[in-house]
């Protein structure tokens, strides 16, 4: 458990000291009132924070109404064709790189694309269009075992009592779904306040600026840290008052829910209208997210595929950022599995309060924007050392920290009933700690291992937040160089490396699922 | 009369829809039930009780047989046009309705409701004695007063046909007792059909003259309650009892 107890102090100083060297560069608590004051009475600060708030609202209401209808219709139609297909595809938003969809929604909803969305895709539509990419498969997926929560004799009374559709909806559906839509529905919030690849491609300009972009450009472009100190703690401010918020919601969303579907369901009674608009709603929400994907494909393959791919910089590309995500990934696995052994181990022992905050001080990195943290060690580093020269390292701490809640979420519960059965069996058998792991621990627990690895490195792979502030030409990562591309309107040669990066990172996630899952990995 | 003749169900290979202790076997019933009638249906676990009356109530289909009310097949008919109520073990009630409403909506899903229907609602809960508690959500109930509100719910629908599936496994010994007081009572004003599963035999003593033993998916033996579970010479039985 002392290790335990070690890695939550180091995971609060890794947060704690940035944040502190924020304050301190910020000097906010002397001289520099006048500086808010100033901000706070300008235009553009005023528009970046009513910005950065309304773009999440409404993605989260456009992202859940929908998702809700989606996910209404998976459940009343089990049967419908690919259905196992299509909610796999719906799990790809969650490891496609977000400079990737922005391409793919530049192509199919662009001035050029095959539905041109009006003159300007640029801006709030933009923005709102790759969220929703983003977070309707996800909220469809994290919705969908909500319905498995109904008690199957329910379903049974409402088919004897003969129940409309929308007495299904009022009397059954509603009841279960209103538990869970706040936690997922600030889940979603949060994503896309902190959303900063999709922004940063998308917004088009200061009209459409988040929080979090406008950090970026108040430290790589206006060379304003007091400015970017100001606008990263309003941003912490945000975040922590959502996530006090969420913490009045005790079920928190699953990272890889049960999509079965609820077979009592097809017994109630189906109106014509529903039978009409539920295959409709599975069609339109598979168009929705397929389409960015296949566009992009399509543009690569008609791209300059060879002048992109004989390039040096895409395979030095290609390098950093497989060794990003794979070290980022063991950082994360290996923080983890000392984390959630030491919790579950507490846990226990009875000593709830002491579990609870090791998960806690693993999860509360999902509060503090990357870009706060990437900030404050930017900050602090620079009075010391060139931070560029040490960009990958930063990168990795980052990313693999970042990993943390995912994997705390995945592979937590297993571990917790992992040792709650095999506990007194292993100790009394006298295994090491490597015996232990080799005989009992990995061979049980490896498929949620398998799954935690392949998405914490297909995150850090496509992740364009921390690197875009500390690359440089030496350390350019995939989504970097796609980044680099859009901006210089190189499109064709930005297909072909969106396509690659996707290809990278699918076949990433496929093989470390696969290798360290097992066989009996599914996705 | 309710008849179950030669009803046969066959599980599906894989996971079987019908009940997840349900073995795989085919099942084969012929039981009838009198108007006024509990006839109580006890077997070891998996043996095809739930099935039964899941066929009854129409939630799986038969591969063959007729259920007949009053010579009437209603083997064919969909869930909701079925006379039959089922009240389960747990689950009976919506969490988010009070007791009125909860019961209500058995005959009226819209909740519409007219003078006459209010008072036979009233009726009933005086009937399953929760008299005032009508405004009551169900987690401010005990399982009793549940169960009880489920049968309410039950006597206001007026089919003729009530599935029992266990709803006295989550009940004290005294509980049950005044449930099974209570049942009686009211199958037996309403002419109902009442068929009731339960793992108790004593259960089985108290509700019922006659006492149905499914074992492996058919229906072993039909006889008055007492002889059938003092006196019994099949094996089955006595390995169910424990006396083997």
């Amino acid at each position: 458990m002392k290790i335990g107890i070690i890695i939550s102090l180091f995971l609060l100083a890794f947060i704690a000291v940035p944040l502190i060297s924020l304050f301190g560069a910020s000097d906010l608590l002397s001289s520099q009132k006048s500086t808010i004051a100033e901000m706070w009475n300008s235009t553009y600060f005023r528009r970046v924070v009513f910005f950065s708030i309304w773009q999440a609202f409404l993605s989260t209401v456009l992202s859940i109404s929908v998702a809700i209808l989606v996910a209404r219709a998976f459940t009343r139609l089990p049967r419908f064709p690919f259905r196992h297909l299509i909610l796999s595809l719906f799990g790809l938003p969650l490891v496609v790189p977000a400079v990737v969809a922005v391409l793919g929604i530049v192509s199919v909803y662009g001035k050029q694309g095959w539905l041109p969305l009006g003159e300007n895709l640029y801006g709030l539509t933009g923005i709102l269009i790759a969220h929703c990419f983003f977070n309707i498969p996800l909220a469809v997926r994290l919705l969908i075992p909500t319905w498995d929560t109904v008690p199957e004799q329910h379903w049974r009374l409402a088919s004897q009592l003969q129940f409309s559709s929308w007495q299904q909806w009022k009397h059954i559906e509603w009841p279960a779904l209103r538990e869970n839509i706040p936690s997922i529905a600030l889940l979603i919030f949060m994503l896309c306040l902190t959303s900063f690849a999709v922004v940063l491609t998308l917004g088009g300009g200061p009209r459409s600026t988040t929080l979090e972009v406008a950090i970026y450009q108040s430290l790589r472009f206006d060379f304003e840290p007091t400015q970017a100190v100001i606008l990263a703690l309003l941003q912490l401010v945000i975040c922590l008052t959502v996530a006090l918020l969420a913490t009045r919601f005790s079920k928190l969303p699953d990272v890889e829910p049960n999509l079965n579907s609820h077979q009592n369901i097809n017994q109630v009674q189906q109106s014509l209208g529903d039978k009409i608009t539920q295959p409709l709603f599975i069609i339109f929400a598979t168009v929705f997210v397929v389409s960015p994907l296949l566009a992009m494909f399509i543009d690569a393959i008609n791209g300059p595929m060879l002048e992109v791919l004989t390039d040096g910089k895409i395979w030095k590309a290609t390098a950093f950022s497989l060794f990003i995500g794979l070290v980022a990934a063991s950082l994360s696995l290996f923080i983890a599995w000392f984390l959630l052994n030491a919790s579950a181990e507490a846990s226990i022992k009875n000593k709830p309060i002491l579990s609870q905050s090791m998960l806690l001080s693993g999860s509360i990195i999902f509060v503090v924007p990357p870009l706060v943290i990437g900030t404050g060690l930017f900050i602090l580093l620079s009075n010391y050392v060139n931070v560029f020269d040490w960009a990958i390292g930063i990168v990795i701490l980052i990313n693999g920290l970042m990993g943390l809640p995912f994997i705390i979420r995945t592979l937590g519960p297993a571990i917790r009933q992992h040792k709650m059965q095999y506990n007194k069996l292993s100790t009394s058998l006298g295994f090491n700690a490597w015996e232990r792991f080799k005989h009992i621990d990995f061979p049980l627990l490896r498929k949620p291992i398998g799954l935690s690895a392949a998405l914490v490195a297909t995150i850090a792979i496509g992740d364009l937040g921390v690197i875009a502030l500390f690359g440089s030409p030496e350390t350019t990562t995939l989504p970097l160089l796609l980044y680099q591309r859009l901006a210089s309107y190189q499109i064709p040669q930005a297909a072909v490396t969106a396509a690659f990066l996707l290809a990278i990172s699918l076949c990433l996630f496929w093989l470390l699922e696969k290798v360290i899952g097992g066989k009996h990995a599914e996705h | 009369m309710l008849s179950i003749k030669q009803l046969e169900f066959s599980f599906p290979k894989s996971k079987s829809v019908a009940n997840k202790n349900d073995a795989n076997f085919n099942t084969l019933f012929n039981v009838d039930v009198n108007a006024g009638e509990i006839l109580s249906v006890i077997g070891p676990s998996g043996s095809g009780k739930t099935t039964l009356l899941n066929l009854i109530a129409g939630f799986i289909q038969p591969s063959a047989g007729q259920i007949l009310i009053d010579n009437n097949d209603i083997s064919g008919l969909a869930i909701a046009k079925r006379p039959v109520t089922s009240v389960f073990q747990e689950n009976n009630l919506f969490p988010h309705l009070d007791v009125f409403t909860n019961i209500a909506i058995g005959i009226e899903p819209s909740l519409k409701l007219n003078e006459s229907q209010k008072q036979q609602i009233f009726a009933a809960l005086e009937n399953v004695e929760l008299t005032n508690l009508e405004k009551r959500l169900p987690k401010a109930l005990s399982g009793g007063q549940r169960q009880r509100v489920a049968l309410a719910r039950a006597l206001v629908r007026k089919h003729s046909v009530l599935l029992l599936d266990e709803p006295l496994a989550a009940l004290g010994p005294a509980m049950r007792e005044e449930i099974i007081d209570l049942l009686k009572q009211l199958v037996e004003a309403e002419k109902m059909h009442a068929l009731l599963i339960s793992h108790q035999p004593e259960d089985a003593l108290k509700a019922s003259t006659r006492t149905a033993f499914i074992n492996q998916g058919k229906v072993l033996k039909i006889d008055n309650t007492k002889r059938l579970l003092k006196h019994s010479d099949l094996t089955e039985i006595k390995n169910y009892l424990g006396e083997a």
